[in-house]
């Protein structure tokens, strides 16, 4: 009982942390549940077709869900804001379509028969992320990475290759989800493409969202909350999308900018600079000061 | 059985286009994406089911109208108005979306997940009419009757009237708009009131056509709508239409040649493509289309 909500609530972590990845880089991605499923199909593929053990299995589904990650990263990310979170959009429907029409994968009626996955594979799994992500938080990669999001033309202005950058955060950020997708599919050991819906993709960044993205805790709290408190307070299981919507959206209200804040206060916000040319100026005029 | 198909493809293609155009309204104005719109949208459908279990139809269109745009209202008030700056594209996107949940969840409480069947209309509307040998329901009729009349409605308050104005002005140029004594703040929520209510009349439609007000439609039919909005590009009305109905169209095809479980795929697939090919939308054409923007 308990260990089926630590193996769950697992899960949405390494979701999480997938979704922070690629926040880190300064994109948001809704397109973190498609690449849990490539994971869990390969994976699951591999295992119950071709007779592979778990861990290689996981393994070479996050590199499968990665390379997929690259060759979808490459064009979508040159898109920015809304046009990205369009894109991403577009990738969770098409993967899900894509999966209830290939009939090797058990179509529309779901694909099963994977097992092996347990608490302490979880764990491990939970663990080695984390040490990926400290080791990417001491690594001079995280000061790229936060150029590339605070300030993409800066970053580039010192040499940084700014796409490449955000396809490497991208194609992390899918290997993270294809772990958790091969640990959720061999602990359900039955999948269907509808288990991937798009509303799991929402779901997993509004964790990290209610965590906050300051550091690596922040998703691992949001998770950890919305996973677990449902379980034992039943009110709050009746009413979870409510609850979390709210909860979320106070967040939001009462610390504005708040997703993309992840310094405090950064000399960028006391001085008009470049993009409040067009930002700060919309918004000094903008609450009823008009004549 | 192939002119049915398409009569068909349009009426669904009118209330994409509907939905898509609040969309693209918003996109136009604020520059950010509404995500409480497909749950307004899908709200249509329950103001329907209540207000015909008591008053005649047109009531309901009435009725959807004022709540969708009340609902509006509150989304610009509690999801947009903290967020103004165009640095917090992605937040107000999460906190509309936050909204988007809360509005969903509490229709599941009162009304269950499953789908409510919707009083069943007499008279003309449950009639049907023929030509050329081929039986057209008159519910079709009506659906593109009032999504035409709204479209020329939208037409007429966007290019002729002072409101409208204002709306090209803020879209244009927010910053000499607000300096030229535009009420920016009043701009926003009349841009909200309109696209809400069109969604919500859309969804009334939908409803009405599937006889059942159903509570997955937000996350299906209108988020779909959101890439036929970037199929026409972002902030094009005139594209927004077009492409509506192009895609309503296309799926009706693709569904009577035998490939309908591939339909939702298409309109993704064609998003991505032409966001990557043609950012500024299919129709879009040099400087014509900057005129054509909102």
């Amino acid at each position: 009982m308990i260990s089926d909500h630590l193996i769950i609530t697992g899960i949405n972590i390494l979701m999480a942390w997938s979704v922070y990845l690629v926040l880190l880089t300064g994109s948001l991605s809704f397109a973190q549940g498609a690449f849990m499923a490539v994971g869990c199909y390969a994976a699951g593929y591999l295992t119950t077709v071709l007779g592979m053990p778990l861990l290689p299995a996981t393994l070479i589904g996050a590199i499968v869900s990665a390379v997929f990650a690259v060759v979808l990263g490459y064009p979508a990310l040159r898109l920015k804001g809304i046009y990205l979170i369009l894109a991403t959009l577009g990738i969770t429907f098409c993967v899900r379509v894509l999966l209830e029409n290939l009939e090797f994968l058990g179509g529309i009626g779901g694909f099963g028969g994977m097992l092996g996955a347990d608490l302490p594979a979880v764990a491990i799994a939970v663990g080695c992320v984390a040490v990926l992500l400290v080791l990417i938080t001491i690594s001079p990669l995280q000061r790229i990475f936060d150029a590339v999001r605070e300030d993409e033309r800066v970053a580039a202005s010192l040499g940084i290759n700014v796409t490449g950058i955000r396809i490497l955060g991208f194609a992390l950020g899918a290997a993270v989800a294809a772990v958790a997708g091969s640990l959720y599919g061999h602990y359900m050991s039955f999948v269907r493409p509808e288990s991937f819906d798009v509303l799991l993709s929402i779901y997993v960044v509004l964790y990290v969202v209610l965590g906050g993205v300051n550091n690596m805790l922040g998703p691992v709290v949001g998770a950890v909350v919305m996973t677990l408190l449902p379980e034992y307070i039943r009110e709050l299981a009746d009413w979870r999308p409510t609850v979390f919507g709210l909860a979320v959206l106070i967040m939001l209200l009462f610390k504005p900018n708040g997703l993309l804040s992840f310094r405090a206060v950064t000399e960028r916000y006391r001085r008009p600079t470049k993009s409040a040319t067009s930002g700060s100026l919309e918004q000094q005029s903008t609450p009823g000061t008009a004549p | 059985m192939l002119a049915g198909q398409i009569l068909n493809g349009l009426v669904s293609g009118a209330m994409y286009a509907l939905v898509a155009i609040g969309f693209t309204l918003v996109v136009g104005v604020l520059d950010k994406l509404n995500f409480t719109h497909p749950e307004v949208f899908m709200l249509g459908g329950f103001i329907g089911l209540v207000s015909l279990t008591y008053l005649p139809l047109p009531w309901a269109f009435v009725l959807a109208l004022v709540v969708g745009g009340l609902l509006g209202l509150f989304t610009e008030l509690v999801a947009f108005r903290r967020f103004q700056s165009s640095d917090a594209r992605i937040t107000a996107a999460l906190s509309s979306l936050a909204l988007g949940l809360v509005f969903t969840d509490l229709v599941h409480k009162v009304w269950g997940t499953e789908q409510v069947p919707l009083p069943p209309q007499r008279g003309w509307l449950a009639g049907t009419f023929e030509i050329a040998g081929v039986q057209f329901l008159n519910l079709q009729l009506m659906v593109l009757g009032v999504t035409l009349v709204l479209m020329a409605g939208l037409h007429y308050l966007i290019s002729r009237t002072r409101i409208g104005r204002q709306i090209r002005a803020l879209a244009e140029a927010p910053v000499s708009a607000s300096l030229l004594g535009i009420n920016v703040l009043r701009v926003k929520q009349s841009v909200f009131f309109i696209s809400s209510a069109l969604a919500a009349v859309a969804g009334l439609l939908l409803a009405l056509r599937s006889d059942a007000a159903n509570s997955e439609i937000g996350l299906t039919f209108a988020l779909k709508a959101m890439a036929i909005m970037a199929i026409g590009g972002m902030g094009d009305l005139r594209g927004a239409v077009l492409a509506g109905f192009l895609i309503g169209v296309v799926e009706a095809l693709m569904f009577y040649f035998g490939w309908g479980r591939l339909g939702e795929m298409t309109v993704w697939l064609a998003m991505i493509v032409i966001l990557l090919v043609r950012p500024a939308g299919l129709f879009s054409g040099g400087l014509h289309s900057r005129e054509q923007r909102v």
